[in-house]
């Protein structure tokens, strides 16, 4: 069990599409889970923490890590640099922080970026190289852990900058910031000013813009299953043709989310449909439980395996960072997610094979909903009662009795005939217009 | 030889002469015979069976006939009757060649060559006699002159050979005195290809001054100069001054190609400093290229080895002496190539390493299209590839040194090139054949002392190395391409890459290559060669997806190869005839220019097999499915009609081809006999080529089992009330779980109406009986929307909007009309038909992916998708006749 429990782990897969310290999140929910020893993991940690500004971290993970009470040389030195150069790249921001701070200064900026950089080099001497300045403090803000103040100063940072680069960088940067600062809303926001800016932008070459779609659905991983409306969301971005491409060339396990999301997700279930195709064409690529489940519902119609992938499911999303976050209930936790997953599954099971059959006997139904025969029962005549099923319950045998479906030769008739007065109008305004314009001409 | 005298001896005494000779050329052969061994093998054949074929003896006896009767022309100096007797010959010749098969002119005609050549040098050297010849003698005198030149360049090795060693034990003829002549000098120096070339001039040399005295006087003087010089006194000036007269000479009219490369290779040996050397070497290989004129014919493959080694010998220098460089670019200063070996600095020579190693290839590769692939020689010759694979290595490393990588890039895609069709079981025979030719090559280098000035030692390794799989091989080689190529380049590497990968079984890989490279979309911009290449690929394809049993797949990548008549043609794999226009020559030129020489060939009955299998398992549930249907779709308008021919016939025989095979198979499935429909196809012979062919073999039967039931379903479901799944599992022997799965799919995707019952595991359907009012108002709706979509369709073509798909869906009906008239275009109309095959390629595969063909599923959505692939049509239609039009410009 352990051994699969590892197998659908894709931390290693996402991690590399990730910023580092988008990375501990999910070593915490790792440590958490204890899928790995735990000296593994702190090992990971601060070599993650290497690169990054945050040494007293550091330091701390290699004290517990270790069981010693002093750090070592190299990092009291790193920590020693990391002050330094702290202090120097404040004083070089200094000029455009407190400019940033005084209120009423702030309030002379308008919409015009042209007319506020030509103020502020007029009236506080700042220049290029303050704004510069304040970018690298904000980037080192953001390598030391301080979040809101990075996300602070990249925001007024991008009203003022004029290359794109940077400031694509300094969007990249707010994004971090806001996800580690779980303001999911805003940072929904950001993800959607990127998008745009990844979509519009005639990027350097389509595999750089590949390479920046992957990660912006990696990134957004994080918002769309804490976000409230997330899961629509993310069937929106990731099944667009352009993203659904770079996760199919690149990024193949990014289809577990999408997958999930679809089963999760009522609102999308037109759109299920040319999703089960992509997963046909991918299965060669990749396999993942939550796929194989689809498979089983909409392309194989096994439902003992999709009963069977069932239980891996629940393995999975619990096992999951993404996916298995927890809620405190009281003094027990749940996994929402999960719950919510093994509802809808059940759902699309009981629909296809009801779907198929004219006649079911409860007690195979239940076996394969994975309920008892009470609660089957209850859970079946819910549904006869909320008029999402048109069948009728037969106690005396126990069966399930689907009413016949044949569509009426009436319904058909109209269905054919409805297009037709449609097409002929637009038929006819399009003879006008054209009758017109030879007219004018 | 005593037994071709025992045979002959009844034959008049010219036949056995004739006889006679045919062993004495191969005695004579030296090691050259190697590859005049099967020619004369075969005459030994013909020999044999003599008596069977009188006819051949007939054409000699007219042969013979007509050189005496040249010999009497001669006596009087009468040119005109000598003008036509030589006419007359050469008729001959050819039947006689028809005849014996032979691939080489049969001695006596050889002999008459020399005869008339040594008469006519002697003729226009007596100015006097000149003179005083009649003006039309004098005429035909002149005519024969340029006749006989133009003639003798062709058998040209022959004449040489025969000039060293004719038969001794020939008395009759009249011209014995100048044979004899040459018999006095040595008969055993030349002809030794792979023996040092200097030496062999030496010899060899005072040998032709005596024959080609009068022609050649100027040539061999400069020749024996060369030759006669004493070493001390050669210095960089003379040799470069040679150097420059003789290749003055080159292209020239009445200079020997021949000679012109020994004379050069000579020069190799005296020049004074490596650079020139190279610079010499360079022309020397020039030469050698130009040694067989036009474009048809192939390089003698002697004569290609020499090259290479050339080429090889170039590198030795490149790589030992570092400061040279080759450059194509900057026109070298006169005194270049004076600088020392340890003159400091760059030293540029002038030359293209890479466009001589792509000739090599072509030439390599011309060879093997000319010679015929069912001899030892064409075995000879492929055993050639490891030595040019050498070759291409030594030169991608030395370029990849140089850091010239676009270089590097285009010798890797040759390598590639000769890669990429091999199996594993092929490469891994290569690989061990590399290793052994080396070993011979060393005992025989071993044997040849050179002398020369500057000797360089053999830094370049002669053997190629192989990595254990091909496919390593080829990832290395396309990775470096796809850095560093440029587009056509990159084109044909990336389709090696996905011929190859199809090879090895891998066709996900392979797809996803060929849908993210676009080259579906492209490929009709491209060269020919390329696109032949890209059909090659897609029937790879095919042939791999049904391999791992992806019949869908596999039918759309076949499909638009076999739209057509044209298979052959479109995969370069022989010429189609076409029923409505004759190709003019040219055309024919062309296309008999691009042919894949026979090792490369796919099996072009196992493709067909292949083919129309994948078509029967879609196709024939399909016509169940929709046999009441007005509207029919058609999956394979091909199978379609192969099967309307072989319902048409009266009786049916037992099936011979594979297509009988195939319509036998279709037509027990159709009735659901899924086991006779197997047996039927297990008789194929083509099985046999395939590698993993019991788990095929399987995998047919299993889709044959399901397309069955599914036949039945469609067929009998309106007899039944209910079925039982147990019952179905059993009659079709197919596990009840994939009964389960089969038929929800097709209740699902409304193929069937019906439904299970749980509890007693039946089928239970429910038929629709329509009224007959009911009908009626479906018939008139179906007709209505019919009209709204003319109406349609007749607004679009007047605004223009659709004009074109209209006009092009025409065209689609009347393609064939229209090929037949515009029959005369000549190439663009060829051309043309190529952009054609490879459009409907495209727009059933890259079509494929939209429309959901991968699916292979989604039975139920043809309506829909029926609705797109007409679209998809219509768009083809119009590219097609854009593509026409670009025709007609170009």
């Amino acid at each position: 069990m352990e051994e699969s429990k590892k197998n659908y782990d894709l931390t290693p897969l996402v991690a590399p599409n990730l910023d580092r310290h988008l990375v501990f999140p999910i070593l915490e929910f790792l440590q958490e889970h204890q899928l790995y020893p735990e000296e593994q993991i702190l090992k990971f940690k601060i070599e993650l923490l290497s690169k990054t500004n945050m040494v007293d971290y550091a330091m701390d993970i290699h004290k517990s890590l270790y069981h010693s009470e002093d750090a070592p040389q190299d990092m009291v030195e790193r920590r020693a640099e990391v002050v330094a150069r702290l202090k120097s790249l404040e004083e070089a921001a200094a000029p455009l922080v407190s400019f940033l701070l005084n209120p009423s200064a702030v309030q002379e900026l308008r919409a015009d970026k042209q007319y506020n950089l030509q103020m502020l080099k007029e009236r506080y001497q700042i220049g290029p190289d303050q704004i510069e300045a304040l970018y690298q403090y904000a980037k080192f803000q953001f390598e030391c852990g301080n979040y809101s103040g990075a996300a602070d100063y990249l925001y007024q940072y991008r009203t003022l900058c004029s290359n794109l680069e940077r400031s694509l960088s300094a969007l990249w940067g707010k994004l971090a910031s806001e996800i580690l600062m779980q303001n999911w809303d805003i940072a929904l926001e950001e993800l959607n000013r990127l998008k745009e800016i990844i979509d519009s932008k005639s990027f350097a070459s389509p595999l750089n813009q590949v390479q920046n779609r992957i990660w912006l659905m990696h990134w957004g991983l994080y918002i769309f299953f804490n976000h409230d409306n997330g899961r629509t969301q993310i069937i929106d971005l990731f099944n667009q043709d352009k993203y659904l491409n770079a996760i199919q060339t690149s990024a193949p396990h990014l289809l577990r989310y999408l997958a999930t999301a679809f089963i999760v997700n009522k609102r999308r279930r037109p759109q299920l449909k040319e999703f089960i195709k992509v997963i046909q064409q991918e299965h060669y690529s990749y396999k993942d439980p939550i796929i194989e489940f689809l498979a089983c519902v909409f392309v194989n119609y096994d439902f003992d395996g999709a009963q069977k992938k069932m239980k891996e499911c629940e393995e999975v999303i619990v096992n999951d960072p993404f996916l298995g976050k927890r809620v405190e209930d009281g003094n027990f936790s749940t996994v929402p997610l999960r719950d919510e997953f093994l509802e809808n599954a059940r759902l699309f099971i009981f629909e296809t094979y009801c779907k198929i059959h004219q006649r079911i006997d409860m007690g195979v139904l239940a076996e394969k909903l994975n309920l008892n025969y009470e609660e089957a029962e209850r859970w079946i005549v819910n549904l006869i009662r909320t008029s999402k099923l048109d069948a009728k319950i037969d106690s005396e045998s126990g069966t399930v009795i689907m009413e016949p479906t044949q569509p009426n030769v009436h319904e058909q008739l109209i269905n054919h005939t409805k297009g037709l007065s449609g097409r002929t109008y637009k038929l006819v305004n399009q003879l006008l217009e054209h009758t017109q314009a030879q007219a004018t001409r | 030889m005593s037994r071709f005298f025992t045979q002959g001896g009844s034959d008049s005494e010219d036949e056995s002469d004739i006889e006679d000779e045919v062993p004495e050329v191969q005695d004579n052969g030296g090691v050259d015979s190697r590859y005049l061994q099967s020619g004369s093998e075969s005459d030994d054949d013909v020999d044999t069976k003599r008596v069977v074929k009188p006819a051949k003896d007939k054409r000699f006896e007219e042969m013979t006939n007509t050189v005496d009767q040249m010999k009497n022309a001669m006596r009087i100096n009468d040119w005109c009757t000598l003008q036509d007797c030589f006419d007359k010959i050469n008729k001959q010749l050819e039947k006689v060649m028809r005849i014996t098969e032979a691939v080489k002119a049969p001695t006596l005609y050889i002999k008459s060559l020399v005869m008339l050549e040594d008469f006519l040098n002697e003729a226009l050297a007596n100015k006097e006699a000149k003179k005083k010849m009649s003006t039309s003698n004098s005429k035909a005198l002149n005519s024969m002159k340029q006749k006989l030149k133009k003639n003798n360049k062709l058998y040209e090795d022959d004449i040489n050979k025969y000039r060293e060693s004719p038969e001794v034990e020939d008395e009759k003829e009249p011209d014995e005195d100048e044979d004899t002549e040459d018999d006095e000098t040595d008969p055993d120096s030349e002809d030794d290809p792979n023996d040092d070339p200097g030496s062999e001039g030496e010899i060899e040399e005072p040998t032709d001054n005596l024959t080609w005295e009068k022609m050649l006087s100027r040539k061999d003087r400069l020749m024996e100069k060369l030759i006669n010089k004493d070493p001390k006194e050669i210095t960089w000036d003379w040799v470069n001054k040679k150097f420059k007269e003789i290749v003055a000479a080159r292209g020239k009219k009445g200079t020997a190609r021949f000679e012109l490369v020994d004379q050069l290779t000579h020069l190799t040996k005296i020049a004074k400093t490596p650079a020139q050397k190279l610079e010499i070497l360079f022309s020397v290989i020039s030469a050698q290229f130009d040694v067989n004129p036009g474009l048809s014919g192939h390089m003698p493959i002697n004569v290609w080895k020499k090259c290479v080694l050339n080429m090889l010998t170039i590198l030795d220098i490149l790589v030992k002496y570092n400061n040279i460089v080759v450059d194509d670019t900057i026109e070298p200063d006169e005194n270049e190539t004076s600088k020392p070996a340890d003159f400091d600095g760059k030293i540029r020579v002038w030359g293209n390493l890479v466009a001589f190693l792509e000739r090599i290839d072509t030439e390599f590769f011309k060879s093997l299209q000319c010679i015929d692939p069912h001899t030892r020689e064409y075995v000879e010759r492929l055993r050639d590839e490891p030595m040019f694979l050498a070759l291409a290595q030594n030169i991608q490393d030395y370029f990849e040194r140089m850091g010239d990588l676009k270089a590097a890039a285009k010798v890797a895609l040759r390598r590639v090139e000769s890669i990429y069709y091999k199996p594993q079981e092929v490469y891994d025979a290569m690989r061990k054949l590399a290793e052994l030719v080396e070993e011979e090559e060393e005992t025989e280098e071993e044997s040849g002392p050179t002398i020369s000035f500057i000797v360089v030692p053999e830094v370049v390794p002669r053997k190629p190395t192989f990595p254990e799989s091909s496919r390593a091989m080829m990832d290395v080689l396309v990775s470096l391409i796809y850095r560093n190529g440029d587009e056509r380049t990159k084109a044909r590497a990336m389709l090696c890459d996905i011929n190859h990968h199809a090879l090895m079984d891998n066709f996900v890989t392979a797809r996803d290559l060929l849908l993210m490279s676009h080259l579906q979309d492209n490929v009709q911009h491209m060269d020919i060669s390329t696109q032949i290449l890209f059909n090659r690929t897609m029937a790879q394809l095919g042939l791999c997806a049904f391999r791992v049993g992806m019949i869908t797949e596999s039918h759309s990548c076949l499909s638009e190869l076999y739209s057509g008549q044209r298979v052959r043609e479109l995969l370069a794999q022989g010429v189609s005839q076409s029923r409505y226009h004759e190709k003019t020559p040219e055309q024919e030129r062309m296309e008999r220019r691009r042919q894949m020489p026979y090792h490369m060939h796919i099996n072009l009955e196992l493709l067909e097999a292949v083919h129309l299998i994948c078509a029967m398992l879609l196709e024939v549930p399909n016509m169940a499915a929709n046999s009441h249907d007005a509207k029919r779709r058609v999956i394979s308008k091909n199978f379609r009609r192969l099967l309307e021919i072989s319902e048409r016939q009266a009786f049916t025989a037992p099936p011979e081809n594979v297509r009988d095979h195939v319509m036998a198979a279709t037509r027990a499935l159709t009735k659901g006999d899924f086991q006779k429909a197997f047996e039927v196809l297990n008789s194929l012979d083509v099985w046999r080529l395939l590698k993993k062919r019991d788990s095929i073999l399987d995998m047919v039967k299993d889709r044959i089992k399901e397309e069955a039931l599914r036949t039945y379903l469609f067929t009998y479901s309106s007899s039944y009330e209910s079925l039982s799944l147990d019952q179905l599992a059993k009659m079709f022997d197919v596990p009840e779980a994939q009964v389960h799965s089969i038929v929800s799919k097709m209740m699902i995707n409304e193929e069937l109406h019906a439904s299970w019952d749980q509890p007693t595991q039946c089928i239970v359907f429910h038929e629709v009986q329509h009224s007959r009012l009911q009908s009626l108002a479906f018939q008139l709706t179906e007709k209505l929307s019919i009209l709204a979509e003319s109406n349609e369709r007749a607004m679009e073509s007047r605004t223009g909007g659709g004009g074109l798909d209209l006009t092009s869906r025409r065209r689609d009906n009347n393609q064939d009309y229209a090929g037949a008239a515009s029959g005369g275009g000549g190439y663009w109309q060829d051309k043309a038909n190529y952009g054609q095959g490879r459009q409907g390629n495209r727009s059933g595969y890259g079509g494929g992916r939209q429309n959901g063909q991968w699916s292979g599923q989604n039975r139920g959505g043809y309506a829909g998708r029926v609705g797109s692939g007409n679209r998809g049509m219509q768009m083809d239609g119009s590219s097609r006749m854009v593509s026409l039009n670009r025709g007609l410009r170009a």
